[in-house]
């Protein structure tokens, strides 16, 4: 493969998911700027490994080399938000599981959803934006992040028992504490 | 399908990632449970939250220029790297082709010894191999001839001493082939005697040695690799003959020592 051959190739391939790779971006970083040049980033590096690209699913290997990007680009920046762990943020989702007369809606308030998302711990995160907004099945997920099937789907379900939990309105309405919404620090 | 279990597999019936039967486990205890109804509703509730397409994050109008800008850069740095390491390796006064000659002859090594398998006897390929690489050695610059002479009477004494044995050395100089001198080479573990022949510009390394085995007086031809290996046992001594040469001439030749 000459060198304009394979950038024709990549360009027909892969190109087109670069809207998939800067919305993951953007939900792991949390940041435009940074989510703009983890794609950057991610984009060379997928253009060099681009040989061994097999002709699969493009968008899964594309987003594979986003996450582990990102998650250089978390590491190197020691974003806070990269080392939160489930265990230190969340209930376990069996305590308190939801009362269906306690949560039977869900806001509809647009930020309000996007600050949970951004609150949520990162492994969580990921899982949820791969499955959510970008569609990959759980198989495609589990080489994404480099998990067994399992994690894949303990994290969806757990991330989501969170974000269901954030995201109830009390049919019964009672005192709100400012802090409550913001999700947990 | 209790309440428990439902509840396990709701997230996967709503993400398609249950078989047929699963799914209809699920649904058919979903048409019962209200509960579990309910919590079908706060998960695909969710989902649509989380779909809404508000949420999904776009990058700056040009960030795609950006983006196909850098790719096409390195593909022209890459394109250029390339270009630039042919370049490097083919200069000539460069050393690199010390170890690219070297290459060359183990790839040469190689390709005889794979080439020469399809010879009848194990033992004929080991010395069908080693003749060849003999011939391909003697091509190097000084390695053909220990002892440069035309004269069959130069050549034969040469050989005593070295060998155990005593060579024939025909003059086939009337037939177009002119003897330019001989060599030992090693082959099947044995000193051997080389004879070198030209014609035209093509050497041709004759092998040979005593044959204490049967004798065969049929002339067996390989081809390998552009070179022509012709192998008899005559009755006191065994020959190989390799060439770049023609095939017919090379008979020829083969024909005219084996007559001697």
């Amino acid at each position: 493969m000459t060198s304009q051959e394979k950038l024709c190739r990549f360009e027909e391939q892969i190109s087109p998911h670069l809207k998939s790779a800067y919305n993951l971006a953007r939900w792991l970083t949390r940041s435009h700027e940074d989510a703009e040049d983890v794609v950057q980033e991610s984009f060379l590096r997928a253009f060099s490994a681009f040989e061994s690209f097999r002709g699969e699913n493009a968008k899964p290997w594309l987003l594979t080399i986003v996450r582990n990007t990102s998650m250089t680009w978390l590491k190197r920046n020691r974003n806070a938000g990269a080392v939160i762990r489930y265990e230190d943020v969340l209930e376990d989702p069996s305590e308190g599981s939801p009362d269906p007369e306690e949560t039977l809606l869900i806001a509809c308030d647009r930020e309000q959803v996007r600050q949970a998302l951004e609150q949520l711990p990162l492994d969580f995160r990921e899982a949820v934006v791969l499955r959510e907004m970008e569609g990959l099945s759980y198989k495609e997920i589990s080489t994404a992040i480099g998990v067994p099937l399992g994690t894949v789907m303990s994290r969806l379900s757990r991330g989501r028992d969170w974000l269901k939990r954030i995201l109830s309105t009390p049919s019964i309405p009672r005192p709100v504490r400012p802090e409550e919404g913001a999700g947990p620090r | 399908m209790n309440c428990a279990d439902s509840r396990t597999y709701l997230p996967a019936y709503l993400d398609d990632e249950l078989d047929v039967a699963e799914s209809l486990h699920v649904q058919r205890h979903l048409a019962e449970c209200g509960d579990c109804r309910q919590a079908q509703d706060e998960q695909l509730a969710l989902r649509s939250a989380l779909r809404d397409p508000e949420l999904y994050a776009h990058p700056s109008a040009d960030f795609s220029k950006r983006i196909e800008a850098a790719v096409r850069k390195a593909a022209k740095e890459e394109a250029r790297s390339q270009r630039s390491s042919w370049f490097e390796w083919l200069r000539l006064d460069s050393l690199r082709w010390v170890p690219a000659a070297a290459a060359l002859v183990i790839v040469t090594t190689v390709g005889v010894f794979l080439i020469t398998n399809s010879m009848r006897s194990s033992h004929e390929q080991l010395i069908a191999s080693d003749v060849l690489t003999g011939h391909i050695r003697s091509l190097q610059p000084g390695h053909l001839i220990d002892v440069p002479s035309s004269d069959r009477h130069t050549v034969k004494p040469w050989f005593q001493g070295k060998l155990d044995f005593s060579p024939p050395v025909p003059d086939l100089s009337e037939l177009g082939w002119t003897l330019v001198g001989g060599r030992l080479d090693y082959v099947d573990g044995r000193p051997v005697a080389v004879l070198v022949y030209q014609r035209r510009m093509h050497n041709i390394n004759v092998f040979l040695w005593p044959n204490h085995g049967s004798a065969d007086d049929t002339i067996r031809q390989e081809d390998a690799q552009g070179y022509q290996i012709l192998h008899w046992n005559g009755a006191e001594t065994t020959y190989w003959v390799v060439s770049d040469l023609n095939n017919a001439e090379l008979l020829e030749l083969a024909q005219a020592l084996r007559g001697h």
